[in-house]
């Protein structure tokens, strides 16, 4: 395991000397208590094989345990565990990427390119919104931590705590606290705090909340040389094994019936009833038990819905999780949230969520007694019950008639309610197209339709000597 | 320019100081009675040094240090100055500063509690660039005056704090040189 021990110890300088500058450094013996390296080589990698997608892997000095890859994907230098590189929202050779007052046109593939890195159960999706680097995705020293999501953003020499996003932001040097969510184009040197939600676009709008430190700790906490704890990963954690069955299996049965335009990823775990409509997209890694999915929803990877019925054209985002609760139609949960009512028999305390609500990524619900979240409301932060909905919600017209800003709790928005709301609604009708929700038969195909039938081939390390652990160098092509 | 800026500091013996186990209002009197002592043809002192036991420069207390030490009451109002750094306009912070005040409160009541509290919490620590030799020249001064963000720098001789350098009697200093300047072109002309 020597040149593993090695490849280790070099991304970590690379990301501390990235860091430096914020006086912030990672402890390599501390990290190593995060995840130790006999743990990782115990797994093998596997990548998707489609007709849709290119077929573009290139792996080098790099441990992938337990990772997939699904088109053209480069690593090299890295450390990969559990993690998703879904390349299937890459643009393509001819695309025109538009970017402000730039049209810009796309000569080759885009690729996923993941240099000198360390990635822990992180998910890497959709296109670079760099616009520097049209054609590259890059991840360059860089280190992110469990349940981790790098959703269209580029990054160098950054750090990122568990459970943190980044959305559509190039980001160059900065630490993301755990639980934070960042959306706002660029970031640059920032040590962002935990539990920091803030959306941005320069020439419009500015949302910012963050969750009161303590209050939140109860469900994430995450201290440097511990493994995060709290009630997100006590959840996680007791579905752990579920998973384990699922990625054994080597031929795996089809629990579930599907419509022929729906598409159900064998690598997601579904239990007990389940009912999925027309045009809907299960991920891989998600976790379904006794859910009704409406025609045209979707559930993104390492989500978990239980006990739920979601009606048509809901977009559950990467990581977010339901339980006990009914979601109208056109419901758009965010990244990371925790929705969690509770069940029937104690004191009817479901939580109900109105028709074309929008639930904020990175939302806390977790209710005992009953909640009702009113049709077209915008939802945000930690809330347990009903006075506190009243602080961290507001009906979208209100918004959209906002002009100059507001606060409400410990939410400040600055800027034009309706530019704000108007972009995240364009973004959930992009997500449902991007998905396939209003397939017909014929026209609007998405990734339900597209990744069906797909192919697995695993790949696995050297099992002794010093190279133990590390794969070898591998070129995939068609 | 050879001129050093020994002769245009203000000798700390003139200056407005305090203990850093003084309240914010026995800081503000210091500083109240030094003006009044000071050369009433220059121009007033704005800020008060603050001195541990041994009489070592610790901390300066600014106007604007006191000012903002009214706003420490409302935590709502620290969230507020803390979103600063994430790109919101002087204006929106303006106003939701404006709308978390408690209404009909007047100013001495936002005072009595601050003022009771030690200096300490308020100050500001001398960072490594206020520091300037009493030796250097007039001309690296101005250099260190325009590259810095500071108002006025600390004069030490051999580590000590011996005076304070303001930009008030460096400017003072270059509108005579200008006037000097011109009447000897006068002269010339004549």
């Amino acid at each position: 395991m020597l040149e593993l021990e090695r490849l280790y110890e070099r991304i970590i300088q690379r990301t501390n000397i990235n860091l430096r500058e914020l006086g912030f450094g990672i402890n390599p013996d501390e990290v190593q208590n995060l995840i130790s390296l006999s743990q990782i080589i115990k797994f093998y990698a596997y990548y998707g094989i489609t007709t849709q997608h290119p077929i573009d892997f290139q792996f080098k000095n790099s441990n992938l345990s337990g990772s997939y890859f699904l088109g053209k994907c480069k690593v090299t230098n890295s450390l990969l565990y559990k993690s998703d590189i879904r390349g299937d929202e890459l643009k393509k050779k001819g695309d025109i990427f538009i970017y402000k007052n730039f049209t810009i046109p796309i000569k080759n593939n885009e690729s996923i390119d993941i240099q000198d890195s360390m990635l822990i159960k992180t998910l890497v999706h959709n296109f670079s919104h760099d616009p520097e680097t049209p054609e590259q995705f890059l991840i360059k020293d860089t280190v992110s931590l469990h349940c981790a999501n790098i959703h269209g953003s580029t990054s160098r020499g950054c750090y990122l705590e568990p459970f943190a996003t980044v959305d559509l932001t190039a980001m160059r040097d900065c630490v993301i606290g755990a639980f934070s969510y960042i959306q706002t184009g660029e970031i640059n040197r920032m040590n962002i705090k935990p539990g920091t939600i803030w959306v941005r676009d320069p020439d419009s709008f500015n949302f910012l909340y963050r969750h009161p430190a303590k209050k939140l700790a109860e469900y994430i906490n995450f201290q440097h040389d511990k493994l995060p704890t709290g009630k997100l990963i006590d959840f996680v954690v007791t579905r752990k094994e579920d998973f384990q069955v699922v990625f054994e299996t080597i031929n795996k049965a089809q629990t579930v019936s599907i419509p022929s335009s729906a598409s159900l990823d064998r690598y997601a775990v579904t239990k007990s009833e389940t009912r999925i409509c027309e045009n809907v997209m299960v991920a891989q890694r998600a976790y379904l038990q006794n859910v009704w999915l409406g025609k045209g929803a979707n559930v993104q990877e390492n989500c978990y819905i239980i006990n739920s019925r979601l009606e048509r054209y809901n977009v559950t985002a990467h990581g977010a999780k339901i339980v006990e609760a009914d979601l109208g139609e056109g419901v758009f949960v965010g990244f990371n949230s925790f929705l969690r009512g509770q069940p029937n028999e104690q004191s009817s305390s479901r939580l109900t969520i109105g028709k074309g609500s929008i639930i904020m990524p990175h939302t806390i619900i977790d209710i005992s007694d009953q909640l009702h979240i009113p049709d077209n409301s915008l939802v945000w932060g930690l809330i347990k019950n009903k006075k506190e909905l009243e602080t961290n919600s507001i009906p979208i017209k209100e918004v959209e008639k906002n002009v100059n800003g507001f606060s409400k709790g410990d939410l400040f928005f600055e800027g034009d309610g309706a530019a704000f709301i108007k972009a995240f609604k364009d973004r959930i009708q992009h997500i449902l197209e991007a998905n396939g929700a209003f397939y017909d038969g014929k026209n609007n195909k998405g990734h339900a339709q597209k990744n069906q039938n797909m192919s697995f081939n695993t790949i696995q390390p050297y099992s002794e000597g010093d190279y133990k652990g590390l794969y070898p160098t591998i070129t995939i092509q068609p | 320019m050879n001129q050093t800026i020994k002769a245009l500091m203000v000798p700390i013996s003139e200056y407005a100081t305090v203990n850093k186990d003084a309240t914010l209002f026995e800081a503000v009197l210091a500083l109240e009675k030094a003006q009044e002592k000071y050369d009433q043809t220059k121009f007033q002192h704005r800020a008060v040094l603050v001195l541990d036991k041994n009489n070592k420069v610790v901390g300066k207390l600014s106007q604007l240090n006191v000012l903002r030490a009214l706003e420490l009451e409302s935590k709502k109002i620290d969230k507020i100055e803390e979103i600063s750094q994430f790109c919101f306009g002087a204006k929106y912070i303006a106003n939701q500063l404006e709308q978390s005040r408690v209404k009909g409160t007047s100013l001495k009541e936002i005072c009595s509690k601050p003022s009771k509290i030690k200096v300490e919490k308020f100050m500001k620590q001398p960072e490594e660039y206020q520091y300037i030799e009493e030796e250097t020249s007039l001309e690296v001064a101005i250099y260190q005056l325009l590259t810095g963000p500071y108002l006025s720098l600390l004069v030490v001789r051999k580590g000590e704090v011996v005076g304070v350098l303001r930009l008030t009697d460096v400017f003072l200093t270059v509108v005579q040189a200008m006037k000097e300047n011109e009447s000897t072109n006068k002269e010339k002309k004549g």
